[in-house]
């Protein structure tokens, strides 16, 4: 792609992250949810989140395989009951980095 | 159109809340930062100029889409392919700006968009669970704002640090890890309830199950099998109760 190209597709890129995240801060009160759909997408944003970690702790990046027992799920295991036991969120972060460093340094899995 | 008078306490600033979006949102700008650092590296290491990096996380701010489009950029893909591609990875922000909307309706419409357009996973996420009631209350807005500039400010100094080191920068090293710790530590409050536990055990087994899902599906597909499997639960619990009554 030349330069130019890739600004254009930097362009359409910035549409279509106005289109999906603002559409409805903008048309929004033109549109009327049914009751029991919102009572739904109450739970979309937990969901989402479960979602955009699940692979990271899962999988294996390389192959895209099913993969129970590497570093990031045994620290992301041991940081949720580090988080439970401290209720702090950055000492669970700087908690579960080394640890995923430490036992992807060991090779322990 | 809209009486400033109607809705006084919306759009003032409280300086309480904005100190308390802030105060829950530092915690996660050290995560955020990271997968930013990822993201830049990325687009420097898939062939981007410096300019074009630094364009892309200024003004895109979407790092799932921009990691999707990297890739489609490398290999000429036509630009609606690459935009269609954007659209689709970004489907769950739909879902989002419809919870998130209706709080602030009141506002002015670029404010309003501008406020969507920066409103990210996590964002959404801790908002909701501080004002999970649409009706209007004052402070809503600063502590949104509270939340929004710190998030945008780590999110772009962690990319443009990646884009300057670029290759520095180890893949293995797993910073990206950081983000997902902190999801996880965003996530554990919110799965206190039956049903919500269950969504998002059911949305994660989705997300990797259907992972091999071109345009990022599985994680939609997740979104959605995990809201409905919610929504059975939070039924099936009220049907019980009705029973013993």
């Amino acid at each position: 792609m030349s330069d130019l190209e890739i600004w254009i597709t930097i362009g359409a890129l910035v549409i279509a992250t106005a289109i999906t995240r603002s559409s409805f801060w903008v048309i929004g009160q033109h549109v009327t949810i049914p009751t029991r759909v919102n009572e739904m997408l109450r739970y979309a944003p937990s969901c989402a989140l479960a979602a955009i970690v699940g692979p990271d702790l899962l999988m294996n990046p390389g192959s895209l395989a099913i993969d129970v027992l590497n570093p990031k799920l045994v620290a992301g295991l041991a940081s949720i009951g580090w988080y439970l036991f401290r209720r702090n969120m950055l000492e669970t972060i700087v908690f579960g980095m080394l640890l995923f460093t430490a036992l992807r340094l060991l090779h322990l899995f | 159109m809209n009486d400033p008078a109607a809705q006084p306490d919306l759009a003032a600033h409280n300086e309480a809340s904005w100190r308390e979006g802030i105060k829950t949102g530092v915690p996660t700008l050290f995560g955020i930062g990271a997968w930013g650092l990822v993201v830049g590296v990325a687009m420097i290491k898939s062939g981007l100029t410096v300019p074009q990096a630094l364009g892309m996380t200024l003004f895109v701010f979407a790092g799932s889409a921009q990691l999707a489009s990297l890739p489609l950029i490398a290999a000429s893909a036509p630009i609606w392919v690459i935009f269609a591609t954007a659209v689709v990875v970004n489907l769950r922000f739909v879902i989002f700006s419809a919870l998130l909307a209706p709080h602030f309706a009141s506002l002015p419409w670029r404010q309003r968009l501008m406020l969507g357009y920066v409103a990210g996973d996590m964002t959404v996420a801790i908002y909701l669970q501080r004002y999970p009631e649409i009706r209007p209350e004052p402070g809503k807005l600063s502590y949104l704002k509270g939340l929004l500039y710190p998030n945008w400010a780590a999110w772009q100094v962690g990319s443009i640090a990646g884009i300057f080191l670029g290759n520095m920068v180890p893949t293995e090293w797993g910073l990206g890890f950081a983000g997902t710790l902190a999801i996880v530590c965003i996530l554990v409050p919110m799965v206190a309830s039956k049903p919500a536990l269950c969504g998002v055990l059911v949305a994660a087994a989705v997300s990797v199950l259907a992972a091999g899902l071109p345009y990022k599906l599985g994680l939609l597909a997740a979104v959605l099998v995990g809201m409905v499997t919610a929504m059975a639960v939070e039924e099936i619990g009220f049907k019980k109760a009705n029973k013993h009554v």
